[in-house]
């Protein structure tokens, strides 16, 4: 076997931490992949046989692991650089695909960030159409009711909870939602990258 | 109730302490001048006994360089392929030797703590 398998064996191993990486600048890439590629050729010191690009790459780890690593740290600082409430979840979305708990976390931002959001929108739009927004009990299965909240065109003939209370509670209870999803996001990136407590 | 510590107990106590210690140990390897990640790992390994997982020590350096601690500049090597070299700013010159007081004292500390255990069998 010729150094070239190793080398070529080396570059589809970089190859496919490169594709994990996605999401990252092509500057941040382009540094990380380079920075790989002279560790391993540190490593094999000048012999880059297949199984000696083999026993390097083994000691780096998998590319989704190494990938997962280099991506949450590099996200994290980008995120202590820009803590906005655009940036976190866009730092949530880059760490998604990378882990279970990634994925978790993603849903739960989803989830967290739509109930704030309509919360926030349905105790604007009271004062547009006040018949049309509210928080309805509705009645279902014999002693079962369902809730309903938000803009309704036909209003209806159910029992509407909050009447113009929907606008101060919507507003808080809304931002109060948005913003422990915007923590738990910081929480998470952080704990991604094993920055938990610093 | 008496609790024992199992072994998986303290291999994950070890592992936390191993890790908040790392960032001071990469540090601590730089103060003599610069060096590239291999160099960095074997020096964990040869002086302090400390096996790191390779995947690891470039995010803590692209940490350490975010937290304006260490700077690094990419250098033609003789072996013929580019290598990235990492060195002290002189924050983290001055965060280092911080942090190393901090750790003298409390290891000081702990360990007159735990003098009368040694040479006493449990």
């Amino acid at each position: 076997m010729s150094p070239d398998a190793g080398l070529a064996h080396l570059d589809v191993y970089l190859d496919q931490v490169r594709r994990n990486l996605r999401g990252l600048s092509e500057a941040d890439t382009a540094e990380t992949i380079a920075e790989l590629r002279s560790h391993v050729l540190d490593k094999v010191e000048g012999d880059p046989s297949p199984a000696k690009v083999e026993a390097a790459i083994d000691a780096l780890g998998s590319p989704r692991e190494v990938a997962r690593l280099n991506l949450a740290e590099r996200t994290v600082a980008r995120m202590d650089a820009d803590r906005s409430l655009l940036a976190v979840p866009r730092a949530i979305g880059r760490l998604a695909t990378l882990s279970l708990y990634g994925f978790f976390a993603f849903m739960v931002s989803l989830i967290g960030y739509a109930f704030g959001a309509a919360l926030m929108l349905t105790a604007v739009a009271k004062p547009f159409a006040p018949r049309h927004v509210g928080l309805w009990k509705m009645p279902g299965a014999p002693d079962d009711f369902t809730y309903t909240l938000g803009v309704i065109s036909d209003a209806p003939p159910a029992h509407e909870l909050l009447g113009w209370w929907i606008i101060p509670i919507g507003l808080f209870v809304g931002a109060l939602t948005l913003w422990l999803t915007w923590r738990f996001g910081v929480f998470s990136v952080r704990l991604m990258a094993g920055r938990r407590g610093r | 109730m008496a609790m024992e510590i199992t072994g998986d107990e303290l291999g994950k106590w070890e592992s936390q302490l191993r890790k908040g210690g790392l960032g001071l140990a990469v540090l601590a390897t730089l103060w003599s001048g610069r060096l590239y990640g291999l160099e960095i790992l074997r020096r964990l390994e040869a002086d302090a006994g400390m096996s790191v997982q390779e995947g690891t020590i470039y995010p803590l350096l692209s940490r350490l360089k975010a937290d304006g601690l260490v700077d690094a500049e990419w250098v033609q090597a003789e072996a013929g392929h580019p290598r990235k070299y990492y060195v002290l700013t002189p924050s983290g010159r001055r965060r280092l030797k911080d942090m190393a007081a901090s750790w003298t004292s409390f290891a000081g500390g702990l360990d007159r703590l735990l003098t009368p255990l040694k040479g006493d069998p449990a």
